[in-house]
Order: structure tokens, then C-alpha cells, then sequence
């Protein structure tokens, strides 16, 4: 169980940027599209047997070729300032194997990950998820911040559209972060390192079903672009928005109006002082039709 | 290798050279498990060794089949041919590479396995009277030569889709592969609608293609008595059910049945195979 590092760069005061796929894959598509936009050059990886089934076999002429297992690499971007090292993992390791990361394996994959961030010299590190949030589709994403550390309170904030956990109405600053997108925060705080977790909002109708939601992996990077002091062009993410916009509300209008009704109530939410918020009785029933209509659509497949 | 926290040896019979035939009991038409029972029986083999659960299964509690508790189970059994190991065994539910290189391990070292033969059903959308051809996957150009002689398709290509992950015997081999152990992959039909059930014509097809290809000069007697008592049963429910018969004559005669009539049929041939097999 290790990592295999095949370049040794030098880099200066560096800063870990690690994700995992998660909700709505609005972390890993906002790290990795940053990743790609700014060119990064692959670093290492870590071994995955350990931590995984093989997710390929290729078989030609009868003959077993190769089983490909998830990939988790390390890339690198000298950008002048404040380097880049960055981590991607393609699945998140678990003992049960449940989606999310949980028990040793994940532990390990963290420490592994850490292990690496610390030999480059890095003291700090954002990982990136997803926030289930009490919005529509049609408003804009904001971002959950957690730090895993008082002191970096204020920084935090300093960036722009963000929510600590306190501003999130019925929240009261309490919360928890599922998988390794939040674990690795707990165990860089144990190593004493400075780590955020930036979480892009995802509304609640759309966060248990299996399409991605580019609208929230887009506040993600500007949040990230911000505190990392990078640009990159949005032009890629603006269209896979317009591309899923498109979707949900093909989705969306083929609700019933009832349906419809309620979850046009989430346009008008704003934190701690919705108007009228939809009941736990509105919200089963909404994400039940929603249910049946995304089966329904599965089915024609 | 004597015993230690994940090996138990049971026996201290010495092995220069073997085969090791290994069979999943989460198998389609449970082929693999009664291929080895067969092949146990006939070769009166006995527990040569087990792994532990501990680390590759859940030992939350039992899970329940058809009203018994079951424990998970991974043993080594052997018989008068020391040429042959059976390995039996769930697939684990974690730590998977962690299984297979132990398997591997205790394969090599105590029972000096050469070569590795996995038995898998794989569904078969057709009829149970169409003609079975086992289907074989290697990890070496040695193995395959090997094989070439036999009655088996081994020139397949394949890529995983992307909502499937690879079976766990391509898993081990590719292992293997890198222990440099010859290993294949023996893939048997099953029709659809036996799937649930049990399938001696497979299980004969396998037991034909080890016999020849090992040496085992084993009886047939027995599988081919399930054969011909499966097919004599399957052909009563035929003429008593004409709606049943329609959809496997729509397979015989390579025409595909709808979602609906699949199910029926999977669903009341189930019932009627099992209730024959009570009275």
C-alpha cells in the first residue's frame, strides 16, 4: 500500500487542492476542470490495489490484457507564486464498499494523500464537495465554507458567495461532511495542517439523482480561483450548464403542477428567513415523484 | 506454509505439482459450487484448508437463504489425486486484494499450484437445447495453446461497460498473471430461465472439459441421471403449459421474447421446476 512519486519538482509554499467524487460531482468536475485549465503536470499516484475493485478487464483474442482499477493521482503547477499540487481520486475507497468513504481504507487513503502533501512542503489544503441546499435550480449556487481551524474563520469570510455552516438557517453552525472530501479535513487538523473544505450548493430535488450539477461546481471554482489567485477560462463550465439547465428543465416540466408549485417555493428562499418553507411532508412527496420520473426516463434506455 | 492467522492447514500431505480449480459460491445457475461437489464426491476429497473470514467478510451477523443461516465460507479440498485442489469460496466482500494474494500465496506454497482454472456460469439469452460452448479467457499465450486441443471458444474481445465492474475470477487471474501462474477462465451457459435454478447440463459440460483436459477419469453416471431427469421435466411442464412452451420454442427458433413473456417465464418455470423437484 503506497504511492509512487515520478517527478521530484521543487515547489514553492505549495498548496493541496484534493477531491473525490461525491453528490452531483460538483467537487471533482470543478478540481479537475481547474486541474486541466491549468495544465498541471501528473506528479504520482497511489497504488490501488488496496483500496479498490478493478473498475475494467480488456480481453482481445481471449487473452486477458490488462484490469484497469480506479486512478488516484497527484499533479503539480508551478504558477510563479504559490504553487499547485493537486489530488484526484476517481473513486473513494471504503471497507464496505459503500460510495462514500468510510473505516480503514479511508483513513489510510487520507494519510497517504497527506503524506505526500507534507513532502512537497504544503500547509495548506481545500478539498471541494457538495452542499444539499433549499434552493432552485434557476439560482444561483452559493458556497459552504468549513475550515478545520478557528484562525481561518476570518479569511474565509473574505470569499466571495460563500456560507459558513452558522449562516445556513435551522444549522446553527453544526453540519457533517460525508466521505474523504471531509475526512481529510479531520486529518490534517490532527497533523496540525490548515485545510477548507468549499462545498457548491445543489438543490435538494435534483441531489439523489445521478447527473451532475455543473451551476454549483461553478461557484466551487470561483471560490477556489479566488483564494488560489489563479484565472481560467469558464468558457467549458458555462456550457455544461447550459447543457444541464437544459436538462433539469425538461425534467422539471414534465412535473405535475402541484409538484411544481412547491418547488418553485425554493426561488424565494433566502438563508434563515425563508417565507414559507416547504414541510418534510412536502419534501417526501416531492422527491418521490421526482423518483418515478427519473425511473421513467431510466426506463427508455 | 504451515498455519498462521488467515490459513488454517488441515491436512499434511505433501504437493509437488497441481491444478487448482477454484469456484465461487455466488455463481449464476450455482454452476461453480456444484461442480465442485461433483468433483468432491467423485474424487472423495476431504478439507485440505481454510481461509479465515476475518478481514474479507462482514461478521456483523449470518445472512439468511431459503430459511438457513449462512457464514462464509473459503476452503482448499482434495482427494487421492494430489495433481488437483478445489478452492470453494464466497467472494469476499473487502479487502479483495488482500484475499487474492493470500489465496495465491497458500496456492504456491502449500499446494505448489501450476495452473489455475475458475468455473463461472455466464446467462445464455437462448434455449436450454441449443448447444453449449464453454467460453475461455486466458492471462497467458501458454495456457491458451494449452487449451487449443479442447471444445472451447477462446478467442473473445472484450471491454467492460461502464455500469459493470470485472468478475472476480478475471480478478484472480490477472493476479495470477503476475505471479507468472497460467490461469483460465471457464465460462459455461446457462439459459436465462435456469439461472435461479441449477443446470446439470452445464455442470457436465465443465465436468467433460476438466476431465479431458486433467485427466480425472471421473464417472458421468450421475450428472448425466440430472440431465436427463432436468430435460424429462422441463418437456412435461412443455406440453402442460402451451403459453410456457411457445416462448422456448420462440427461443429454439432463435426469435427474442419481450421483457414480459422473459419474466413469466423465468418467474413460473422457477415455481413449477421447484415444486417437481419437492414431490
Amino acid at each position: 500500500m503506497g504511492t509512487i512519486i515520478r517527478k521530484r519538482p521543487k515547489l514553492s509554499n505549495p498548496v493541496l487542492v484534493a477531491c473525490w467524487p461525491g453528490i452531483g460531482n460538483i467537487g471533482i468536475m470543478a478540481v479537475d476542470l481547474l486541474r486541466r485549465m491549468l495544465g498541471a503536470e501528473e506528479l504520482g499516484e497511489i497504488e490501488p490495489w488496496d483500496f479498490f475493485y478493478p473498475k475494467k478487464v480488456l480481453i482481445r483474442d481471449g487473452e486477458l490484457q490488462d484490469l484497469e482499477f480506479p486512478e488516484n493521482k497527484f499533479y503539480f503547477k508551478k504558477t510563479g507564486k504559490r504553487d499547485l499540487l493537486f489530488f484526484i481520486g476517481e473513486e473513494q475507497p471504503s471497507d464496505s464498499g459503500a460510495s462514500y468513504a468510510e473505516g480503514t481504507k479511508a483513513y489510510k487513503m487520507a494519510n497517504l494523500v497527506l503524506d505526500v502533501a507534507q513532502k512537497f512542503g504544503c500547509r495548506r489544503i481545500y478539498t471541494s464537495g457538495a452542499a444539499v441546499a433549499p434552493i432552485h435550480h434557476t439560482t444561483l449556487s452559493r458556497v459552504w465554507v468549513v475550515p478545520n481551524s478557528e484562525s481561518l474563520l476570518e479569511e474565509i469570510k473574505d470569499y466571495e458567495n460563500t456560507v459558513l455552516m452558522s449562516e445556513v438557517e435551522g444549522r446553527d453552525g453544526q453540519g457533517n461532511i460525508t466521505g474523504l472530501n471531509g475526512l481529510l479535513l479531520g486529518v490534517a487538523k490532527k497533523r496540525g495542517l490548515e485545510a477548507i473544505c468549499v462545498m457548491g450548493e445543489i438543490p435538494i430535488y435534483v441531489h439523489g439523482f445521478p447527473i451532475p450539477y455543473p451551476k454549483g461546481s461553478k461557484a466551487v471554482l470561483e471560490v477556489l480561483t479566488a483564494a488560489l489567485g489563479v484565472v481560467i477560462p469558464m468558457d467549458e463550465i458555462d456550457g455544461l450548464i447550459r447543457q444541464s439547465d437544459t436538462e433539469i428543465e425538461s425534467v422539471y416540466e414534465k412535473l405535475p403542477a402541484e409538484i411544481k408549485e412547491q418547488l418553485d417555493k425554493l426561488k424565494y428562499i433566502v438563508y434563515s428567513k425563508p417565507p414559507k418553507p416547504i414541510t418534510e411532508e412536502d419534501k417526501k412527496k416531492i422527491l418521490q415523484e421526482l423518483d418515478k420520473l427519473f425511473r421513467k426516463d431510466t426506463g427508455r434506455d | 506454509m504451515g498455519e498462521n492467522k488467515y490459513f488454517k492447514l488441515h491436512t499434511r500431505q505433501k504437493y509437488d505439482t497441481s491444478s487448482l480449480i477454484v469456484v465461487w459460491n455466488q455463481d449464476v445457475g450455482k454452476l461453480g459450487p456444484r461442480v465442485s461437489a461433483y468433483l468432491a464426491k467423485e474424487l472423495k476429497a476431504r478439507v485440505l484448508g481454510e481461509i479465515s473470514p476475518e478481514g474479507f467478510f462482514s461478521l456483523s451477523g449470518v445472512t439468511v437463504e431459503n430459511d438457513v443461516a449462512q457464514f462464509p465460507e473459503s476452503r482448499f479440498y482434495g482427494g487421492q489425486n494430489k495433481n488437483l485442489v478445489i478452492f470453494k469460496s464466497d467472494i469476499p466482500r473487502s479487502d479483495w486484494y488482500g484475499f487474492i494474494k493470500l489465496l495465491l500465496y497458500v496456492a504456491e506454497k502449500t499446494f505448489k499450484v501450476k495452473q489455475i482454472l475458475t468455473i463461472g456460469g455466464m446467462v445464455l439469452p437462448g434455449a436450454h437445447t441449443s448447444p453449449r460452448t464453454i467460453l475461455s479467457i486466458v492471462n497467458s499465450a501458454s495456457i491458451k495453446r494449452a487449451l487449443s486441443s479442447l471444445d472451447v471458444v477462446h478467442d473473445m474481445d472484450y471491454e467492460t461497460r461502464d455500469d459493470q465492474r470485472p468478475t472476480f475470477s478475471s480478478y484472480l487471474i490477472w493476479a495470477a498473471k503476475n505471479r507468472n501462474i497460467p490461469g483460465t477462465c471457464l465460462w459455461a451457459p446457462i439459459p436465462f430461465y435456469l439461472m435461479t435454478l441449477e443446470d446439470p447440463q452445464a455442470c457436465k459440460k465443465i465436468l467433460e472439459l476438466l476431465n479431458g483436459y486433467l485427466g480425472l477419469r471421473i464417472s458421468y453416471a450421475r450428472i448425466d441421471d440430472e440431465v436427463t431427469e432436468q430435460n424429462l421435466k422441463i418437456a412435461r411442464i412443455r406440453r402442460e403449459f402451451p403459453e410456457l412452451d411457445g416462448y422456448i420454442s420462440k427461443l429454439e427458433s432463435n426469435q427474442g421474447l419481450t421483457a414480459e413473456e422473459g419474466e413469466k417465464l423465468v418467474k413460473e418455470l422457477d415455481v413449477l421446476l421447484r415444486s417437481s423437484h419437492q414431490a
